[in-house]
């Protein structure tokens, strides 16, 4: 039980509302800085990036407040404010700022998941009192360094109407020799938002917009304009070709200092706009006191009543408030069994339409119908199309990357070379590959167990290390890939490796294992996995794996799956963990044997054969098939599930099924076709069946048992060893 | 209540189903339990009616490999698949491979210990009792494990079970604790 360890329910509902609450805000905030120090424009940070983080930094700096959490609120503060120093550019964007923000993000992380285990103290940790009085003096320190800002030769009134960021930016790009532009254009009241989205998407593809303002202008009622202000480095010329909006109106208000020509003076019309537009702006938001108060009397005649009634309803320009409430609700939080339950419902639908389909496949038999017939069927045939898209859209939004629990373990791994100071990189690839959400789930314990096993025993102390002439710093690494439907998760290290004499001395010591068998070196590693191989005894620990190795393989093939060992001695221990991408759904081969179905999940067949029984070959009291010069062995389906043996001497069929590396082939009767099923336990007084996954209805073929082929592709390889 | 068209039991089953969990119509002070009467044979049996999910006809039933003799198979219930057990085997009667009739046998399902559902198949269901608590009897010698009670039924006993200890195929062979 010792992976199997369930969230706790001593933990309290409010921990669990926080941690739940931040850890997807936490993600993207690490993934945002990841981007910050890789995508640098020119030396300089990238804009967006640093206002996302400092929205998300906001937003942790309110939650926390909300959950009663001091000193995460306090150091998201302390964030929030080299955030803001950055994009003021008060703060030098250097590396320093950067692994301050790295630190900072790791120990929030850290003190979330200690509150997820109730060991917070609402001030905070140690840590997290030293680093803020670090940052602290970062920002105090530097602020010497802060620019007096230079007269700019932009006209006062467009000016006036920025905020101080915006001003910050439109200095930055001055300085960066980037032209400003005026970007003008009117939409139809009704429907500006998708107007003023393709606008603002063009403009930003050619430079930076720096502020999005609705322009009072002479526009008729049922009209509202809008003026972008846009700096890039594009002439005049090639700007207004690129933007290519028939409905936009481009002004050059600021030369770029790379276009030599050109007047430094706007038109006056264009200045008259800024101010206006300005002007306009900030009386929606409510903002006029940061403005100039100057154009308050004109604001009447200027602002049309129209127009000011639509910014209100639909402020074009938010808020920073505004505009982080607004993200967060861009995701939409779902209890997965809601899922399931759509789920379900789509299995039904999919079994009506199976039901319309015999329905018409019937009808076209019948002449007099005949042309009705066609017709339905072709009916049926769309039907079926948006079924399977409606299928794979529900499904799709079960799949989450395998990021999420690859972070989480990162995070352990962090922790635990903090705690235990053993030097330990950790390599992280395919973070991106998708699985089902349950599934990722499930995985989290399993794959936990797995890193600190070869933390903790696998990777050798420093000194060991480099005697043995490998870098004193060892490495965990991380894989996810896809491989045709299933996903491949791999836990490997460069520490010393199984030790196999070990490993069997134990399983003989612990009578798993005649003294007497002979086994290859692949069998003598997946004894570990065996209940009751490994204990808390040293012995195991020498061996190159802690405890627990039966219970990962339990919960991994309680998903389907199959775990896999590798290992070389001195230089490492490969586990692979095989699952299916979902649990949900699953494409069905239905096959015969006797009067009994079966169904076998399409994701595990690799080909499906027939065979006449003279083909049929026995080696060693099994029987086996010779496949293109590959034995396969043979397992016999009414055998395996105690049904009456079938007329010999027929043509039977194989199904060829393999899960990782392992491949076994079924035999049975008939091949009966595919189908979608919808997998469901089966409940009842028996809990669990072995060699059945579950059952699904099969429209007019009724309830249908669904295969587990891990158990019997399993059994097969035991029994191999067993041999 | 005497049987009619069996059938019309469904209904009725069904209507005492609903009536459970609103407050008893009935005003008397007795506290008044509801049974479901099954039939095997001839022998009248009982089951907690707040117990009872729904009765359907029988079905087509979808053997399972590797499972005890009693549980007959899957059926599948509106997307649920659930495991139907013989009561015959259940209890360690005689089976008398008597051809199943669709008009006549009839699958009990119940909800179980942890919400999980489990279907009884059984030759017939004629009614609903209306019983006090106070009236059962426990059974001396008692003939099954699965048996908690004896209610009194016009002139004869009909014997009631335990839902639990029926669908718990594990302690089939411990000597039934006390009720």
């Amino acid at each position: 039980m010792a992976v199997r360890r369930k969230r706790s329910p001593a933990r309290s509902k409010v921990a669990r509302e926080f941690v739940s609450e931040v850890d997807d805000l936490l993600e993207r905030m690490r993934a945002d800085l990841a981007d910050l120090g890789d995508q640098r424009v020119r030396g300089e940070l990238v804009p967006d990036l640093v206002n996302r983080l400092f929205r998300s930094a906001h937003t942790l700096k309110g939650v926390a407040g909300m959950f009663g959490f001091q000193g995460i609120g306090a150091l998201s503060h302390r964030l929030e404010d080299i955030l803001d120093d950055l994009r003021m550019g008060r703060l030098d964007p250097g590396a320093c700022a950067l692994d301050l923000l790295d630190e900072a993000v790791a120990v929030l992380a850290v003190e979330v998941d200690l509150v997820g285990r109730e060991a917070a103290t609402p001030e905070g940790s140690e840590e997290l009192r030293n680093l803020m009085q670090r940052i602290e003096s970062a920002l105090h320190g530097d602020a010497a360094a802060g620019c007096v800002p230079e007269p700019l030769a932009v006209e006062a009134s467009l000016l006036r109407a920025l905020t101080e960021y915006e001003e910050h930016r439109l200095r930055e790009s001055l300085r960066g020799g980037r032209a400003l532009y005026v970007v003008e254009a009117s939409f139809d009241l009704l429907a500006f938002e998708e107007g003023l989205a393709e606008l603002s998407e063009s403009s930003r593809a050619l430079g930076e917009i720096i502020s999005t303002l609705p322009a009072p202008g002479d526009t008729p009622e049922s009209q509202i304009c809008f003026s972008l202000i846009v700096a890039s480095e594009l002439d005049a010329e090639s700007f207004e070709r690129r933007l290519d909006l028939p409905a936009a109106r481009v002004r050059m208000v600021q030369a770029g200092a790379t276009l030599a020509t050109g007047s430094a003076h706007p038109p006056d019309a264009a200045d008259e706009l800024g101010k206006d537009a300005a002007a306009a702006g900030r009386a929606a938001f409510g903002e006029g006191g940061e403005a100039d108060e100057e154009p308050a009397a004109g604001d009447g005649e200027a602002a049309p009543a129209g127009e000011s009634d639509a910014s209100e309803d639909t402020p074009a320009r938010p808020a920073d408030d505004l505009e982080s409430l607004k993200s967060i609700s861009e995701t939409v939080r779902v209890d997965i069994r809601k899922l399931d339950e759509l789920m379900n419902l789509v299995g039904e639908l999919v079994i009506q339409r199976g039901t319309i389909g015999a329905i018409a496949e019937q009808l076209l038999g019948e002449p007099r119908v005949a042309r009705l017939a066609r017709e339905l069927a072709k009916a049926h045939k769309a039907l079926e199309r948006k079924l399977q898209e409606l299928q794979a859209g529900v499904l799709e939004v079960r799949m989450v990357p395998m990021r999420q629990v690859f972070e989480k373990l990162s995070r352990v791994v962090r922790r635990l070379r903090r705690e235990v100071g053993k030097e330990v990189r950790l390599e992280i690839h395919g973070g991106d590959t998708e699985l089902d959400k349950l599934i990722v789930e499930e995985l989290a314990d399993p794959l936990m167990h797995l890193v600190r096993n070869a933390f903790d025993h696998a990777l050798e102390p420093p000194d060991e290390r480099v005697a043995a002439g490998k870098p004193a710093e060892g490495t965990i690494r991380l894989e996810a890939y896809q491989r045709g439907n299933h996903v491949v998760i791999e836990v490997s290290d460069d520490g010393r490796g199984i030790d196999l004499e070990v490993v069997r001395a134990q399983a003989v010591a612990r009578g798993l294992l005649a003294p007497e068998t002979l086994l290859t070196p692949k069998q003598t590693l997946d004894l570990i996995l065996l209940p009751g191989f490994s204990t808390r005894d040293a012995i195991t620990e020498t061996s190159g794996r802690g405890v627990g190795m039966d219970v990962v393989r339990e919960n991994v093939t309680a998903l389907g799956g199959l775990v896999h060992v590798e290992s070389t001695p001195g230089s490492g221990t490969t586990i692979c963990l095989t699952l299916p991408i979902t649990l949900a759904i699953i494409q069905a081969l239905v096959v015969g044997v006797g009067d009994q179905r079966f169904a076998i999940p399409l994701t595990s067949v690799l080909e499906t054969l027939l065979v006449d029984p003279v083909e049929i070959l026995r080696s060693e009291g099994r029987e086996l098939l010779n496949l293109r010069g590959e034995p396969l062995a043979l397992r016999r389906l009414h055998v395996e599930f105690g049904l009456p043996a079938p007329a010999e001497n027929v043509r039977q069929a194989v199904v060829v099924v393999g899960l990782g590396d392992v491949r076994a082939g079924l035999l049975v009767e008939r091949l009966e076709g595919q189908q979608d099923a919808v997998l469901k336990p089966i409940q009842g007084p028996v809990r669990s069946v072995h060699g059945i996954a579950g059952a699904t209805e099969l429209g007019d073929r009724g309830t249908v048992l669904v295969v587990d082929v891990a158990a019997l592709v399993e059994d097969a390889g035991r029994r191999r060893e067993a041999a | 209540m005497t049987s009619g068209n069996p059938a019309a039991w469904e209904d009725l089953a069904r209507a005492a189903v609903g009536r459970i969990g609103g407050a008893a119509e009935d005003e008397t002070a007795v506290e008044l339990r509801e049974l479901l009467v099954i039939w095997l044979d001839e022998d009248p049996y009982a089951l907690p009616i707040e117990r009872v999910r729904e009765i359907v006809r029988l079905r087509p039933i979808t053997p399972v490999p590797h499972v005890p003799a009693a549980v007959r198979g899957v059926i599948s219930l509106r997307g649920e698949i659930v495991q139907v057990l013989d009561l015959r085997c259940r209890l360690d009667l005689p089976v008398v491979p008597a051809a199943l009739d669709r008009r006549r046998h009839r699958i009990v399902v119940m909800s179980g210990e942890d919400g999980q559902l489990a279907g009884v198949l059984v030759d017939r269901v004629s009614e609903v009792l209306r019983t006090p608590a106070a009236a059962t009897r426990s059974p001396d010698a008692r003939e099954s494990d699965a048996v908690c009670a004896l209610v009194p039924h016009g002139e004869r006993f009909v014997s009631l079970f335990d839902v639990d200890r029926l669908l718990d195929l594990g302690r089939r062979t411990d000597a039934g604790a006390a009720s």
